[in-house]
C-alpha cells in the first residue's frame, strides 16, 4: 500500500525521482533470492513465498543436544538367572544416568505350569499298575524341563515309550490331582485340565491312520488312482444298462400283461353277455398286481450302482414316466394326464421320496391300463352291439353304435388315421363292409390288443 | 546397544569344530572370522624344534602358528602352519566318526583359533561351542571341563548342530540335512530340540567324493602333484618350467593330504550335481571342462563331474571308482542315498510333525553348496515321498551361507536377549559339576 502511494504521489510530485524510485521498487520486488535459480524461481510464481521457509543456512550451523547419550559397557544383571554371571552389554546412557527396571528380556521368560505332586497325593490317588513312581517322577521332571512339548520326552524318555501313552499318563495323573485339590468340583470345572480329557485310544488310532496315509508311497497312490478310476467306469457302464433295462421293463410289463388280459378277455368273449361286462372288471384288477411288482423293484434298483453319486428322484420319476408313457402312447399320456387332474392328483409329486414315486408310478400304470381296459371294454361292447344286431354275420361289423364319449353319442366321426386303436368307424353302416374294408377292420381289431 | 529387535550383544564367541574345519568368531556378525582345517601337523619328536615357517599359503588372515611343545608330539595349526612341509610331519584329524577323538588336537584348535586369529581372552566372553548333534554325555562333559578349567570362560553352553543350522533359518522345526566333509548327517530339530530317535548318518562326505574324484584322475593316468613336490619358474613370458623337488622325508599322510586339498578344490570347481541319476550312456558324450592344476597341467573333466556328486545319491556308483569298492563294506548297513536318508529319518519321527518336516527340509554343509544339490534333492524326494506330504528343499542361495550355517545359527543364538538367561555358567559348574551340562544344554 505503501509502494502504491508512493508511486502515486511520486508519481505526482516530480518526474525523476519518481522515476528512479519506481524502478527501484518494482526491481526489488522482482529480484530473485539467491541460490535458487531464474526459472526455479519462476516455477513457484516469482513471488516470495508467504510463510517463512526454513533457512538452509540454520540446518548447517551444529545442533546443541538437548541431552547428552552416550554408550557404555555395563554389566547387568538378570531376574531369570539364579546365579551370579555377570554378563556386560552396551548400554544406552543418557546424561550420565543408565535406564531402569530390569532386564529387558526377562518379560519373556515364560515357565509353562506343570502340577506336581507330593508322596501322599501320589499314593491315593495316581497309582498304576503300568508307571512305577520312578518314571512317573521322571515324566514329570521331563514335562517340567522341556515345557510339555510331548514328541521331545517322547524322544528323551527311558525306557522308551510311545508319546500317547505319555500324554495319557501325564494328563489323567495331572487331571487326579487337580481335582483332589479342589475343595469343590465347580471351583475348577473350568479348568482346562479337568474340561477336555485325552483319549489315549482315539489318538492311537489317529495316528495309525495319518501313519498309512503317510506312508503310501507315490506308486500307492498311482494304484489307488487306477483302481478307482476303474471303478467309477465300471459302475457308470453298469448304471446305464440298468437304466436301459428299467426303461425296457415297465414297456414289457404292460405289454405282457395286455396279451394276458387280451386272452382272458378273448376267453370270456364266447361266454354269456351278461357277466362279459363284469368278468372284464375282475380280471383287470389282478392284471395290474403283476406289473407293479416288477416294476417296483426296478425304481428301487437304479439306487444301487448310482448310490455314493448325487442322485434326483424327480429327474428320475421323470425319466420313468416319460418311458412309460411313450410306449403307451401320445393320446394315452394325455388322457392320463387328463385322469389324475380329475382325481386331484399332481402330474408332478410335490414330494419325490421313494415311496411317493413308486406309488405315483404305480398310479400312472394304473391309470394307463384302466384307459387301456376302458378302451377294451368299449370295444367288446361294440362287438357285443354288433353281435347283437347281426348275430350271424362273418365278420364282426363296424360298430353301429358308436364310441360313448361323457354322455354323449357322437353319430359321425371322422376316421383318424394316426390312430388305428380306434375303431376305423368310417361308415355308420350296416351293411357289413366290402372285403378290403372287413380286412381293414379285422385287422385293426387284431392291433389293438 | 541392539542389532536388530531381541538383540543383545554381549560379545559371545562362537566356535564351530567340524570334521573339515574350524569356524570361529564374534556372535552377531554374519561371518565367521576365521576358518581352517581342522586337522594338525604333528611331528613326533624327541628335541624342540623351533623353526618359523614362512607363508605358502593363500587363505591365512594374519600370519601365526602354534607350537604346542608336548612330550612327545609337536602340533602345528592353521592353514600357514599346515602348509609347510616339514619332515616327518603327519596329519592327524581331530575329529573321528564325528565325534572328537584326540582331546589334546582339540585344545590345539581352540587355542589356535582364540590366541592367534581372534586375539581374544577367553576369561572375558561366553563360549557357544557347536557340537554333532549325536555327541555323547562324555565328550560333552569332557568340553565343558576343558573349556571352564583350561581356558576360565565365563559361561558356556553347548548346542547342537542341528539346531543351529534351523535357527540360522528361523525356524524352530525342520529336518536338516547336513553333507559335512567326514560324513552326512539328516537330523531332526522339533520346536528347538534335536530328536535323538531320528538321526541318520551316513558316512558318504566331502572327503570320500574328494577322495573318489583323487582315484579317478589316478586312473585316468593325472597325477595330482602336491604343491611343495614342485618348484615352477617363469622362463619366458607366458612360458613356465616345472622341476619336481625331492623331499624325502615326508610322510605319506601329509602327502596325501596336500593332494587332496587340490583335488577339493578341482571337485569345488568342477563337479555338479546331476539332474537325473547318473548313468554312462547320457553322459559319454558330455563336453569337458578344463582346470589347471598348480604344477601347469591342464586336465579335462568330462563325465566325471556327474559321476562323483551322484555319488551321494547313489552310493552303489561307488562300486564303478577303482580303489573304492571296499568302502562302506565294513559297515553293517548298506550305504543310503540322500532322499532315502530323509524319508528314513522323517519316518522314525512321531506321525503328526511328518507333514512339517516334510515341507522344511533344510541343507547345510560345504558339500551342500555344490550346484544343483537343492534341485536334486528335491525332485527325487518327491518321487519317493507320500503324496499328502509337500516337499519343500530350504537351502540359502550363497554357498557360503550353506558352509557357515551351523556358525551362523550359533552366532544369532548367543546374541538373543532371550538367550542369556540360559548360559551354562562357571559357578553352576563349579556347584554341580560338568554333568550339570545336561540339564542345562539339553
Amino acid at each position: 500500500m505503501g509502494d502504491a502511494k508512493e508511486i502515486l504521489g511520486l508519481h505526482k510530485v516530480a518526474g525523476l525521482g519518481a522515476s528512479a524510485e519506481k524502478r527501484k521498487t518494482p526491481k526489488d520486488a522482482f529480484k530473485k533470492p539467491d541460490g535458487v535459480s531464474r526459472e526455479v524461481y519462476a516455477l513457484t510464481g516469482g513471488l516470495p513465498p508467504i510463510m517463512p521457509t526454513l533457512d538452509p543456512s540454520s540446518l548447517k550451523r551444529r545442533q546443541i543436544p538437548s541431552k547428552k547419550i552416550s554408550w557404555q559397557w555395563l554389566p547387568f544383571k538378570t531376574s531369570a538367572r539364579l546365579d551370579n554371571l555377570q554378563l556386560c552389554h552396551w548400554v544406552r546412557m543418557v546424561d550420565g544416568h543408565s535406564p531402569a527396571g530390569d532386564y529387558a528380556f526377562d518379560k519373556y521368560n515364560k515357565a509353562v505350569e506343570v502340577v506336581r505332586y507330593t508322596d501322599e497325593e501320589y499314593n491315593e490317588h495316581l497309582v498304576d499298575p503300568g508307571w512305577s513312581r520312578e518314571e512317573t517322577d521322571n515324566l514329570f521332571d521331563l514335562c517340567e524341563q522341556f515345557d510339555l512339548r510331548f514328541i521331545i520326552i517322547a524322544d528323551r524318555f527311558t525306557p522308551p515309550r510311545s508319546v500317547e501313552e505319555l500324554k495319557g499318563r501325564y494328563y489323567s495323573a495331572a487331571r487326579a490331582i487337580v481335582l483332589a485339590r479342589a475343595a469343590v468340583t465347580d471351583e475348577v470345572a473350568d479348568h482346562t485340565l479337568v474340561k477336555d480329557t485325552y483319549n489315549t485310544a482315539y489318538e492311537v488310532d489317529r495316528k495309525r491312520a495319518l501313519g498309512i496315509i503317510l506312508s503310501q508311497s507315490r506308486q500307492q497312490d498311482h494304484e489307488d488312482a487306477k483302481v478307482l478310476e476303474e471303478a467309477k467306469r465300471i459302475t457308470e457302464a453298469r448304471l446305464d444298462t440298468k437304466i436301459g433295462e428299467e426303461a425296457e421293463l415297465p414297456i414289457s410289463a404292460p405289454a405282457v400283461a395286455a396279451p394276458a388280459e387280451a386272452s382272458r378277455v378273448l376267453r370270456t368273449s364266447s361266454s354269456p353277455l351278461a357277466i362279459a361286462v363284469d368278468v372284464p372288471a375282475p380280471v383287470a384288477t389282478p392284471t395290474p398286481a403283476p406289473p407293479v411288482p416288477v416294476v417296483a423293484p426296478v425304481a428301487a434298483a437304479p439306487s444301487g450302482p448310482r448310490g455314493p453319486r448325487v442322485y434326483s428322484r424327480a429327474a428320475l420319476l421323470a425319466q420313468q414316466v416319460h418311458a412309460i408313457g411313450s410306449t403307451a402312447g401320445v393320446r394315452t399320456s394325455k388322457r392320463v394326464d387328463q385322469l389324475l387332474e380329475e382325481y386331484g392328483v399332481r402330474s408332478k409329486p410335490k414330494v419325490p421320496t421313494q415311496a411317493v414315486c413308486a406309488e405315483h408310478l404305480e398310479l400312472r400304470k394304473e391309470v394307463i391300463t384302466l384307459i387301456q381296459l376302458q378302451k377294451q371294454v368299449q370295444a367288446k361292447e361294440v362287438e357285443v352291439a354288433a353281435l347283437r344286431e347281426n348275430p350271424f354275420a362273418d365278420v364282426p361289423a363296424t360298430p353301429s353304435t358308436p364310441k360313448v364319449k361323457g354322455g354323449q353319442t357322437i353319430l359321425y366321426e371322422r376316421p383318424s388315421k394316426r390312430d388305428h386303436k380306434r375303431k376305423a368307424t368310417t361308415k355308420l353302416t350296416e351293411t357289413p363292409l366290402s372285403p378290403p374294408y372287413q380286412k381293414r377292420a379285422r385287422k385293426m381289431k387284431g392291433s389293438e390288443s | 546397544m541392539q542389532l536388530w529387535d531381541g538383540a543383545d550383544e554381549v560379545s559371545a564367541i562362537v566356535l564351530d569344530l567340524g570334521s573339515h574345519s574350524c569356524k570361529a568368531g564374534y556372535a552377531g556378525e554374519d561371518q565367521p572370522k576365521c576358518v581352517f582345517p581342522s586337522v594338525v601337523g604333528a611331528v613326533e619328536q624327541t628335541a624342540v624344534v623351533g623353526d618359523g615357517g614362512t607363508d605358502t599359503d593363500m587363505e591365512a588372515k594374519k600370519p601365526g602358528e602354534s607350537e604346542k611343545a608336548k612330550a612327545g608330539r609337536k602340533l602345528y595349526t592353521g592353514f600357514s602352519a599346515l602348509n609347510y612341509r616339514r619332515d616327518f610331519m603327519e596329519v592327524v584329524p581331530a575329529m573321528k566318526d564325528g565325534l572328537v577323538a584326540d582331546w589334546e588336537i582339540v585344545e590345539s584348535i581352540w587355542d589356535h583359533a582364540l590366541k592367534d586369529r581372534l586375539l581374544v581372552d577367553p576369561k572375558e566372553h561366553p563360549m557357544l561351542l557347536a557340537e554333532p548333534s549325536f555327541n555323547t554325555q562324555q565328550n560333552r562333559e569332557k568340553m565343558v571341563e576343558l573349556m571352564f578349567e583350561k581356558y576360565g570362560a565365563p559361561a558356556v553352553f553347548l548346542a547342537k548342530n542341528a539346531v543351529l543350522t534351523s535357527f540360522a533359518s528361523g525356524r524352530a522345526t525342520s529336518l536338516v540335512v547336513d553333507c559335512g566333509g567326514a560324513s552326512t548327517n539328516v537330523a531332526a530339530v522339533h520346536d528347538g530340540y534335536v530328536l535323538q530317535k531320528a538321526i541318520v548318518k551316513s558316512a558318504i562326505g566331502g572327503d570320500v567324493l574328494t577322495e573318489c574324484l583323487l582315484k579317478t584322475l589316478e586312473s585316468k593316468g593325472i597325477s595330482i602333484r602336491p604343491r611343495f613336490s614342485f618348484k615352477r619358474k617363469e622362463v619366458r613370458i607366458g612360458e613356465f618350467e616345472v622341476t619336481p623337488v625331492e623331499f624325502p622325508n615326508t610322510t605319506e599322510s601329509y602327502y596325501k593330504y596336500m593332494q587332496r586339498v587340490i583335488a577339493a578344490d578341482v571337485k569345488e570347481a568342477v563337479c555338479r550335481v546331476p539332474d537325473s541319476p547318473f548313468d554312462d550312456n547320457s553322459y559319454a558324450n558330455i563336453p569337458t571342462t578344463p582346470y589347471e592344476l598348480p604344477d601347469g597341467q591342464m586336465i579335462e573333466v568330462g563325465a566325471d563331474r556327474f559321476r562323483i556328486p551322484d555319488i551321494m545319491f547313489n552310493p552303489s556308483l561307488l562300486q564303478t571308482i577303482s580303489g573304492m569298492e571296499k568302502f562302506g563294506a565294513e559297515a553293517n548297513a548298506p550305504l543310503q542315498g540322500l532322499p532315502q536318508m530323509v524319508i528314513d529319518s522323517i519316518n522314525k519321527c512321531d506321525v503328526d510333525i511328518r507333514r512339517e518336516l516334510f515341507s522344511s527340509i533344510m541343507l547345510a554343509g560345504g558339500t551342500a553348496a555344490m550346484q544343483q544339490m537343492k534341485e536334486r534333492l528335491e525332485k527325487d524326494l518327491m518321487e519317493e515321498a507320500p503324496q499328502a506330504a509337500r516337499v519343500k528343499v530350504l537351502a540359502s542361495g550363497n554357498a557360503t551361507e550353506r558352509r557357515f550355517s551351523v556358525w551362523i545359527g550359533g552366532s544369532i543364538l548367543a546374541s538373543l536377549g532371550s538367550f542369556q538367561q540360559m548360559w551354562f555358567s562357571k559357578s553352576e559348574f563349579e556347584e554341580h559339576g560338568p554333568s550339570y551340562v545336561q540339564r542345562k544344554c539339553p
